[in-house]
């Protein structure tokens, strides 16, 4: 078509299949359908992008109207957008243990109700268990002949339990998500332990805020991975001038021990077989031994700035790509955790997170623990509660003196531009030294 | 502008007799059926540094049914309003997996105002809208020394329609405009929006002035040392620590099910006597406004928070008959997806109102990691953004980095004052406020 340099159509259909339980009651259960596309095209200048509700296959004139609407918002762009060559492929899809789909709802609300049940206790006031099961069919297509088409589901669900004492309300909360099948069997002891958690935290007390020697668990970790390193390395922001890591390809910012990876191509909760721009994944090594080394790309961010790899492109269904993380984490190194409790000797360990965020302009974030424990001499004492560490991307790495030998991913969500995709992070026992700790406990 | 009427009045028509169709078939199965029916456009068009770089258009529908039986509710959801019949058969085979629980009936068609609150009729959701609104905000961005990184303008319509198997048959419009700019200068970053239901309250202009001015004036900050200091919330900041925490605590669902603070606390004093807050849905202006909620209840005014005592919690149908309360009209939805749940329409917080900037106070514009409070126990400690000292309204001197600890509930104890001028926050209309005694950790 005339003035369409380039267009690519990824069509996502698929279905949602919930359980809801909420102090012993079906609050809901059920199944939602859904089917949406996003057609982009470059034309003129830049992108015209159509995104389509219910999107039914069409070829010839039908889809060249199509085209036409797209090629027709793009009249207003003004930045000439270039795509870089990209290898090509897709990765098979690991098969599940066990299909969600052969397992009757009734079934599935039966178990997720025995860990509901798990997390019953004197002190605890609620508790709630989610089951969540999506299953989504994709297809590509692009201006380029290159096609690809795949079926994921990702599966997964929460448990909370709320215990309150005297006015103090405090929380636990377990999460397991998976790609590898239905995963609700045998995991009764997480609710256990989500009332185990939230029942123990109304002892805690505050944290004092301060400098310290910080031990981050694996998930922890991971988020701190997540947060100072991940987004500041994603290519669109570094085209936009938006982040610190902008120019600092081959400097070094971390300690030698320190490698930091996104690899879409791994099985955990972010894989994705092939990108959303039909680009084959790779493993990235964002920090290679305390070396800034490689950015995150897209098509459009890798020929404009260079420096990195494509296919880490990533959608919602009937959304525009984005350049995103997928499995993002910091390499084991050789510290056992006994090292790194008697290196660290006076400080704080840090456990479980609900997230974080990060300015990558100016390279500052933070992320929260759920707990920790006050560590004197080497061993854990009392428990704390509520705990953030914030940091300086281009200083905090730095500071990393210990990796542990056992890497371990956990399963998440992260948002950017509106969109919202499934994440894992992961990381040893890490030692961060001169930690910026948030706690408004004093003495 | 008559076009638009005249499609919105040809699809409603197109559209009553597949809902009543659906209806009549529900009943066949279930008590009581409940249709909601949303189709929507939108155009958008977003920035990379100053140029755009791409311009998309969407058009989008949806179906919800919930079904009620026996107490026992159903529900689902497809963007495909053509297959209704399947959905409304897995609404009904939802309701069988649901707990039965107190119920009474849907509402019938009450006496309540079908002027729509919230649709701009000048609006044109046209590229040519966006990129006047884009260039006014890159004119207004050339005011202060400060890069553009990224900018998005958007501009939508949608018309809601709702009716159940008691007669209820209500559609309302609405329209929609938001903007948003970001801006750095050296290693400091500005972040400004907008967002109405009007095309003339908005100003792109001002956006683009205060991105560029808070990258600008917030450069080269000064450490502050680690202590407890009075400090002044913009609006912004206060919407940040206000949402996760302290407004589901208003939520009577969570009141009932113990996952709110304020479960025992009715009537008594949560906040300074010159604290109210309240739901005002028919605020004329206001992006929230709305004559009926989400399960056609004429809405009115709810006030949770009277002169710093606890008044009253948010209801929706389900809740109240659960409870036997009664429903505050306060009933939402995200989307056509799911059930309907508690929220609010126009939540703001009022009070006396006095000039709160005549002091030397840490003025705090936004916060880093807000998500991440203690919903349960308001605990939080984020990283503070844009931070200034401000002297008699000045910002004084910018503040380089610090964290700010504290609990969203026990501050509101501690209020100062609150500002002359309020702001619209999504549906949150709020002050600055002035707080005393809050403790910031600096580095």
């Amino acid at each position: 078509m005339p003035g369409i340099t380039y267009f690519d159509l990824r069509h996502v259909t698929g279905q949602i299949t919930h359980i809801d339980i909420d102090n012993g009651v079906f609050e809901s259960a059920g199944t939602t359908f859904f089917n949406k596309a996003v057609l982009r095209v470059i034309s003129n200048a830049g992108w015209g992008i159509l995104q389509i509700d219910n999107y039914q296959p069409c070829t010839g004139k039908k889809f060249d109207e199509l085209l036409q609407r797209a090629c027709k918002l793009s009249a207003i762009t003004q930045e000439l957008v270039s795509l870089g060559d990209v290898p090509r492929g897709m990765l098979t899809v690991p098969a599940m243990k066990e299909d969600p789909r052969s397992v009757s709802i009734e079934e599935k609300s039966a178990i997720l109700s025995e860990i509901e049940k798990g997390a019953v206790h004197p002190s605890v006031v609620n508790r709630r268990a989610n089951y969540i099961e999506r299953i989504e069919q994709v297809e590509f297509s692009d201006s380029s002949g290159n096609e690809y088409s795949y079926e994921m589901c990702r599966s997964g669900f929460n448990v909370l339990a709320v215990a309150s004492q005297n006015g103090n309300t405090q929380m636990g909360y377990e999460r397991e998500h998976s790609i590898h099948g239905f995963n609700l069997r045998h995991q009764q002891d997480l609710g256990k332990k989500a009332a185990e958690i939230a029942v123990a935290l109304l002892g805690a007390k505050s944290a004092h805020g301060g400098k310290m020697k910080a031990i981050l668990d694996p998930e922890l970790a991971g988020v701190f991975a997540h947060e100072a390193v991940g987004h500041a390395s994603e290519g669109d922001l570094i085209q936009e001038g938006n982040s610190v890591l902008k120019g600092k390809t081959g400097q070094k910012i971390g300690n030698d021990l320190l490698t930091i990876v996104d690899d879409p191509g791994i099985h955990e909760f972010g894989f994705d077989p092939v990108d959303s721009e039909g680009v084959a994944v790779r493993r990235t090594e964002i920090i290679k031994n305390g070396v800034v080394n490689a950015f995150l790309h897209n098509r459009e961010s890798l020929a404009a700035i260079g420096h990195g790899v494509a296919g880490h492109a990533r959608a919602m269904p009937g959304e525009p790509p984005l350049v995103r993380m997928s499995n993002t984490f910091i390499e084991a190194g050789d510290a056992t955790d006994p090292e790194i409790f008697e290196e660290c000797k006076n400080g704080i360990y840090l456990k479980g997170s609900r997230g974080g965020q990060v300015d990558p302009g100016r390279g500052v974030f933070q992320f929260n623990a759920e707990y920790g424990y006050i560590v004197k001499n080497g061993e854990c004492t009392g428990m704390v509660r509520d705990v953030s560490i914030s940091g300086d991307i281009l200083t905090t790495l730095h500071n990393i003196a210990l990796c542990g030998k056992n890497r371990k991913m956990s399963p998440g969500y992260c948002g950017k531009g509106g969109q919202s995709v499934p994440v894992s992070d992961g990381a040893p026992t890490i030692l961060l030294c001169d930690a910026v700790v948030g706690g408004s406990g004093m003495d | 502008m008559g076009l638009q009427q005249f499609f919105f009045v040809m699809r409603w028509w197109a559209a009553v007799e597949w809902i009543d169709q659906l209806i009549k078939k529900g009943l066949k199965s279930v008590d009581e059926v409940e249709i909601f029916y949303v189709e929507g456009r939108s155009v958008s068009a977003d920035l990379k540094q100053k140029k755009i770089n791409l311009a998309s258009a969407s058009e989008d529908c949806g179906l919800g049914i919930r079904t009620v039986h026996k107490g026992r509710i159903g529900s689902s959801s497809t963007n495909d309003p053509l297959n209704w019949s399947e959905c409304l058969d897995a609404a009904i085979a939802s309701g069988h997996l649901a707990t039965s629980l107190p119920w009474e009936v849907l509402p019938g068609t009450q006496a309540i105002s079908h002027t729509p609150l919230t649709f701009d009729s000048s609006m044109k959701i046209e590229p040519d809208s966006a990129l006047a609104l884009l260039e006014q905000m890159l004119a207004g961005a050339e005011e202060h020394k400060a890069e553009v990184t990224a900018g998005s303008a958007g501009l939508s319509t949608a018309s809601v329609t709702l009716a159940n198997s008691r007669g209820i048959h209500y559609t309302d419009n609405h329209t929609g405009v938001s903007l948003s700019l970001e801006a750095i200068h050296k290693q400091s970053t500005g972040y400004e929006f907008d967002h109405s239901s009007f095309m003339e309250k908005v100003d792109p202009f001002h956006v683009g002035e205060r991105a560029t001015f808070f990258a600008h004036e917030s450069a080269e900050g000064k450490e502050i040392p680690t202590g407890n200091y009075e400090i002044l919330l913009s609006p912004l900041a206060y919407a940040e620590l206000l949402g996760g925490t302290f407004i589901p605590a208003l939520n009577g669902r969570n009141v009932h099910a113990g996952r709110s603070k304020f479960s025992q606390s009715l009537g008594e004093s949560v906040a300074d006597p010159m604290i109210s807050m309240y739901d005002d849905p028919l605020l004329v202006g206001a992006d929230g406004s709305v004559s009926w909620d989400a399960e056609g209840m004429p809405t009115h005014r709810i006030d949770f928070i009277k002169n710093g005592v606890l008044n009253a919690f948010a209801y929706d149908l389900k809740t109240a008959y659960r409870y036997g309360k009664t429903s505050t009209a306060s009933a939402v939805r995200s989307g056509y997806g799911g059930s309907p749940g508690i929220g609010h329409h126009n939540f703001v917080v009022d009070g006396k109102r006095s000039t709160i900037t005549d002091e030397r106070v840490v003025y705090v514009h936004s916060v880093v990691g807000a998500h991440t409070a203690n919903p349960m126990s308001g605990e939080f400690s984020v990283e503070l953004s844009n931070a200034f000292w401000m002297n008699d309204g000045e910002f004084e001197e910018p503040i380089r980095s610090a964290m700010l600890s504290g609990n969203v509930f026990s501050l509101h104890n501690e209020v100062l004052g609150l500002s002359h001028e309020s702001r619209s926050i999504g549906p949150l209309i709020l002050p600055s406020v002035k707080i005393n005694k809050q403790r910031i950790i600096g580095k």
